[in-house]
């Protein structure tokens, strides 16, 4: 028992090397966002114990093949910070794995969700579409992806024009 | 009439109480932590429910390192017995953002928890419930509420006035049967049963609605012996996850499904955050919920005084601007009592008002415990005579603050 406890806390210990997912810390949505910016950007909050998120997951990675010019990240926005290993999993078996992703990894999970949207109280699924300019249009729950195209299409639009 | 909050002497209590919860406890990841904390204490519980006996012993149940842990205190959660684990652990527990586990106590003194494991990659749940007739000294081995294979989450043990045992929880057998069919199910059903002094069925699990949210706690109450009420985020008509109330005809009849408010959230989003009821002695139904609806935006009560076919206009709760969350009601004496969270970008509160006409009016809100780091839901129990605030935070550990109303 006390051995597979410590087993457990070293495969914690190595989070980076078993999925590649980063640490989703306080001070992270300005990293992320400034990573990207001056790029259309689409961010999908999603939960590891939520439904409705597991079943959208693989309709991102069939739109991630799809359009080229979409710019995604993933962010598993667990409250309690759950096994790197377990997000990995599910990341893996949606079809996302060469997809930006980044999890949770901080237990004040209030300040987080008040760091991207003082007005967001925790739903998920929530995808953010953030133009050039920095302009976010919020989806909550299960995303239209139809919405999504459209959204690229007039990014694209913004760039020719 | 108005009734103001007794600050001082809540906040006394809050400094004795913290203070003691954490000495023999290690310190960990003090501040924006970014490992996993991995030992079965309640330092590294992110979440903690108690149960208040008649006798005044705190029970307190939580979750931390794959274990599901029992402790007493006899003072209020300033010392606790030492931990009994129900289960041997590791093993994947539902902490989902909802989720908890829980314990009764009934009035004979023999106690019941509860909670759910993960038992795929597909989230799909196992709910157990583990026994004690020692007093807490000890715990039967774990069975499964029911044994489809489908999942169990959000279970939920209530004791009805006759010292029965009820249960519910949101089960996805149906979801699992019409997905078989083709057919379209939305969410998770409402199942209940009633089991007996060992934890085991009475009679066989029913499902008393279809289609109800798949993501949220349920709150339990009784209009009587054997007539559970049952509050839960009902998925309505194309999609509308709102509130809905069943009063139990009789033991194993559930009524008519009832809606709480029309805030008309038309999504199919994991709110993660369910409501709360009480009912109180005069028979008034109090309800607390979270909505992100067209019609309104944010947490509201309502009171019903006609058994749940009518309920109030909602009354919003909280400072919009301090994004309140997490409401808790409660009904004791001839007070009713309500609690949610509010957070500020950096500093959590709890802040609650009372009611002593049965919910027609509140006293102003005011913030009772406070937190800069992470923190379990605000909950509300009573002792029969007081009401109090059970609150878990990682920074002070856990907390029972009397909450003290001055007439």
């Amino acid at each position: 028992m006390r051995a597979l406890l410590v087993a457990l806390m070293l495969l914690v210990a190595l989070p980076a090397a078993a999925s590649e997912l980063r640490p989703f810390e306080r001070g992270s949505w300005q990293d992320l966002r400034q990573a990207h910016a001056g790029r259309p950007l689409v961010v999908h909050f999603w939960g590891l114990t939520c439904g409705p998120c597991l079943v959208e997951l693989p309709r991102w990675a069939a739109l991630h093949r799809e359009r080229p010019d979409l710019d995604l990240v993933l962010v598993a926005a667990d409250p309690i910070p759950e096994d790197p290993k377990w997000t990995a999993e599910t990341l893996t078996k949606a079809g996302l794995d060469g997809v930006e992703s980044w999890s949770f990894a901080d237990r004040f999970a209030d300040r987080l969700l008040y760091e991207i949207d003082p007005q967001w109280r925790g739903e998920l699924p929530r995808t953010l579409m953030i133009d050039r300019a920095g302009q976010v249009t919020v989806i909550s729950g299960v995303a239209d992806l139809g919405r999504v195209r459209a959204w690229l299409d007039d990014q694209a639009h913004q760039t020719s024009g | 009439m108005m009734h103001r909050l007794s600050i001082a002497a809540s906040v006394v209590c809050l400094t004795v109480g913290t203070a003691v919860a954490q000495t023999h406890e290690h310190h960990h990841q003090h501040g924006g932590a970014t490992a996993r904390c991995t030992e079965p204490t309640l330092a590294c519980a992110s979440v903690a429910t108690p149960f208040l006996a008649s006798d005044g012993t705190l029970w307190l149940t939580w979750t931390a390192g794959g274990q599901v842990l029992v402790a007493r205190s006899h003072d209020g959660g300033q010392h606790f017995s030492p931990a009994v684990a129900l289960d041997a652990g590791p093993e994947h527990i539902d902490t989902g953002p909802d989720a908890r586990p829980r314990i009764v106590v009934d009035r004979t003194g023999r106690a019941f928890a509860s909670y759910a494991v993960f038992k795929d990659n597909a989230y799909n749940a196992t709910a157990f419930v583990a026994t004690s007739s020692d007093g807490g000294r000890s715990f039967s081995a774990p069975r499964p509420l029911t044994d489809d294979p489908a999942s169990q989450r959000f279970e939920t043990l209530a004791v009805d006035p006759d010292d029965r045992l009820f249960a519910a929880w949101l089960d996805k057998r149906d979801a699992v049967a019409a997905r078989a069919k083709g057919a379209a199910y939305a969410g998770a059903a409402l199942a209940f049963e009633w089991l007996n002094g060992d934890g085991k069925s009475l009679a066989p699990v029913r499902i008393a609605q279809d289609q109800t949210c798949e993501c949220c706690r349920l709150a339990v109450g009784f209009a009587g012996p054997g007539r559970p009420v049952v509050l839960f985020r009902n998925v309505f008509e194309g999609g509308v996850r709102d509130h809905a109330v069943m009063t139990f005809a009789d033991a194993q009849t559930p009524g008519p499904v009832y809606r709480v408010s029309v805030d008309d959230w038309h999504t199919d989003v994991c709110p993660h955050q369910g409501p709360s009821l009480a009912i109180a002695a005069d028979g008034t139904y109090h309800a607390a919920w979270y909505t992100e609806g067209d019609a309104r935006q944010g947490l509201f009560y309502a009171r019903s005084i006609d058994g749940g076919r009518s309920f109030s206009t909602p009354l919003p709760l909280g400072a919009p601007d301090h994004r309140p969350t997490r409401p808790y009601v409660l009904a004791v004496g001839d007070a009713v009592w309500l609690a949610w969270k509010e957070f500020d970008g950096e500093h959590a509160t709890v802040n609650a008002q009372v009611s002593h006409n049965a919910g027609q009016s509140w006293s102003p809100a005011a913030v009772v415990a406070r937190t800069d780091d992470a923190s379990d839901h605000p909950l509300l129990v009573s002792d029969g005579r007081h009401a109090l605030l059970s609150w878990l935070t990682a920074r002070e550990g856990y907390r029972l603050v009397p909450l003290e109303d001055q007439p």
